[in-house]
């Protein structure tokens, strides 16, 4: 190896070299936070909601002309009768809000009902006896709701249900022995017995403020009267979801148009909530992508750009190493060996900035710890990157035939 | 030692044809010291890069210590030039990024020479030449002269068969001229082979024997008078 010749060759060059480890550095550092960043939002773009998402859509219902929570219930009734006897239409239910909408009800949960803190947020989906399998929840303990146990509730009422199904994420988290059902919770209207427990029920909201009961959700067996609108989900029979879709606008419309079903966002498969609710995680890690690789691109530009300077400054060098003896693979070794060096000084300082980026956005934005991997990946990625530019001057340089040594310019 | 038999070494471009050397005949007994001389342009260039193998030829023979060496493929050629062929440029030819100590290295270093081994021939050359005190100096902190002891130094170092010096004196004055000349000389008392190219008389009448050039072949020293008139004044001015 020359390492030794190399370190001191590269001592006579100290802005250059201190350039360009600085700049592999820099890119080390923002790449590793960036691929940490791009892994959590990938991450959470996949999170389950729990639904049989394939085979449904969601109808946003606004009233014209609805003026009491008791009208609202009667239209809502009505509705669900239209839409669960469509042909394409396997099951349909009312609800307050629905998985990755963006927004709905949250509520403190209890154990007893002095207590002073909550032992836990909790989503709150209302619901009918169809929700579990119009939504293709798969229910593992207790039973779903009887059909009299379903009440309309008003807007207004204090939110107090007789009975509740809970995810398995809120049970675990309220009876960690795995008991749940039969056991007695608060909301906070009071208390209600818990009767079923489902798998996954996934949150409205996918933001961070939500991320600690993200899928910490409650059932519970009301219908929400409310004078201003509803939400319908319905589920599709297989493969006939566009025709449900179609079918599904037009019967409502039929059988009482007195309402808004907004063309943007009135009616929409569970698809494009999907793709909404993570518009947000998807830019930024497709941002943080962008910034990965034009920085590399960048990084990489200056190797090459440098080593190709530094070709051409040592030609003659090059030519009398040859002369010396040096074969065109001794030659390679040693660009390669150079960028090697300057990358690796580079990425040492890129790991201390990485940390240091990564604890001020812990502290400044709350994000999680940076994972080794994550830096070690960086590491491999941006010494892989210096080899690889480098390659192409340093083959350049390999082809200097060692003549050169005796040419006088 | 080195042996060329009918060697030529043409340029071609698309329109023409330039022989550098043509019907090129030397042969280099070991333990000689040889000046090859003539004027500029006459090929002591391209003779001196040939034999050093620094450049392939057209066509003829080439025998470098009994190896004909025309079928070599480069990293043989390379192995030959490390291993054999001690080289002394007329600009020095150091690196100017490394020292004294590690510019010696280079070629021992190629031949993957171990540490201990290296370094013991490093200040055992660097002595030789006087400048095992400028071991850590850098090229640019050396007269001229120094440098092309450095110079020697290197390629006396891996204890080369043949050396080969490309107008060893070209670019010092007089004095530093004369110690280098001096050191050579030394060299071969010492039993080195040395070829050195050169268009000085003075140092062409110090070895033993004279190969003129013109026109890419070896002529008679008496073919060119003003040159022979040159050698055999500075021979008989030479200090007895």
């Amino acid at each position: 190896m020359q390492i030794k010749p190399i370190l001191s060759a590269l001592r006579r060059h100290k802005a250059g070299t201190f350039l360009i480890a600085m700049q592999i550095a820099l890119t080390l550092a923002i790449v590793c936070n960036a691929l940490f960043i791009i892994h959590q939002r990938v991450s959470h773009l996949s999170e389950p909601t729990g639904l049989d998402e394939a085979d449904i859509f969601v109808i946003q219902n606004e009233w014209v002309g609805t003026s009491t929570p008791q009208q609202a219930d009667a239209k809502i009734r009505e509705d669900l009768v239209v839409l669960r006897q469509l042909a394409g239409v396997q099951d349909a239910t009312p609800s307050n809000s629905y998985p990755l909408r963006g927004g709905g009800w949250d509520d403190g949960i209890k154990l007893k009902p002095d207590q002073q803190q909550d032992t836990t947020g909790s989503t709150v989906y209302f619901a009918d006896d169809h929700f579990i399998d119009t939504l293709g929840l798969k229910l593992i303990a207790g039973r779903n709701f009887r059909a009299d146990e379903i009440a309309a509730m008003d807007v207004r009422d204090t939110l107090a249900p007789p009975q509740m199904i809970v995810t398995k994420a809120l049970a675990d988290k309220l009876f960690p022995n795995g008991d749940a059902v039969g056991k007695t919770i608060y909301m906070v209207g009071g208390p209600g017995t818990i009767v079923g427990v489902v798998d996954v029920l996934q949150a409205q909201s996918v933001d961070r403020w939500a991320a600690e009961f993200a899928h910490r959700s409650t059932i519970i067996p009301k219908r929400l009267a409310s004078t201003i609108g509803t939400f319908y989900i319905v589920r599709a029979r297989p493969g006939q979801l566009d025709a449900a879709m179609k079918a599904a606008s037009k019967a409502l419309f039929a059988h009482n148009p007195r309402r808004i079903i907004n063309e943007q966002d009135g009616l929409l498969s569970f698809t494009e909530v999907r793709s909404r609710a993570y518009e947000r995680d998807r830019g930024m890690a497709i941002l943080m992508g962008v910034i990965c690789v034009v920085l590399l691109a960048i990084t990489a530009a200056g190797i090459v750009g440098l080593t190709s300077f530094w070709v051409g400054q040592r030609r003659k060098q090059i030519g009398v190493r040859r002369a010396l003896g040096a074969t065109q693979r001794d030659i390679l070794n040693y660009f390669m060996t150079e960028n090697l060096l300057i990358s690796s000084a580079g990425a040492l300082f890129g790991v201390l900035l990485a940390v240091a980026i990564n604890l001020w956005l812990v502290t400044r934005f709350e994000m999680n710890r940076l994972s080794l991997v994550y830096v070690l990946a960086g590491v491999v990625i941006l010494l892989l990157l210096g080899q690889g530019a480098v390659l192409a001057p340093a083959m350049r340089a390999s082809r200097v035939p060692p003549v050169e040594a005796t040419r006088s310019v | 030692m080195l042996k060329m038999t009918h060697l030529s070494k043409v340029y071609r471009t698309e329109v023409v044809e330039t022989y550098a050397l043509r019907d090129f005949n030397i042969n280099v007994k070991e333990g000689e010291f040889v000046a090859v001389t003539g004027p500029s342009g006459s090929g002591k260039t391209t003779f001196l890069t040939i034999a050093g193998l620094l450049e392939t030829f057209t066509g003829g023979e080439y025998h470098l210590d009994g190896v004909e060496v025309s079928n070599l493929n480069d990293n043989a050629r390379s192995k030959i030039r490390n291993e054999k062929i001690g080289f002394i440029f007329q600009a020095f030819n150091l690196i100017p990024d490394l020292n004294v100590f590690d510019n010696v290295e280079v070629p021992l270093r190629y031949r993957g020479m171990k540490a201990a081994e290296r370094k013991q021939r490093i200040m055992d050359a660097l002595e030789r030449v006087g400048l095992a005190s400028r071991a850590k100096h850098y090229p640019a902190e050396l007269s001229g002269g120094q440098q092309q002891r450095v110079a020697i130094a290197r390629a006396l170092a891996g204890s080369p068969r043949l050396l080969l010096a490309d107008e060893p004196t070209g670019n010092l004055d007089t004095q530093m001229a004369r110690g280098v000349m001096e050191l050579l000389e030394e060299i071969h008392r010492e039993g080195a082979t040395i070829v050195m190219v050169t268009h000085d008389p003075e140092l062409a009448a110090r070895a033993q024997r004279n190969v003129h050039i013109i026109d890419g072949q070896v002529v008679d020293l008496a073919e060119d008078p003003r040159f022979h008139h040159a050698v055999h004044a500075a021979r008989n001015n030479a200090p007895a």
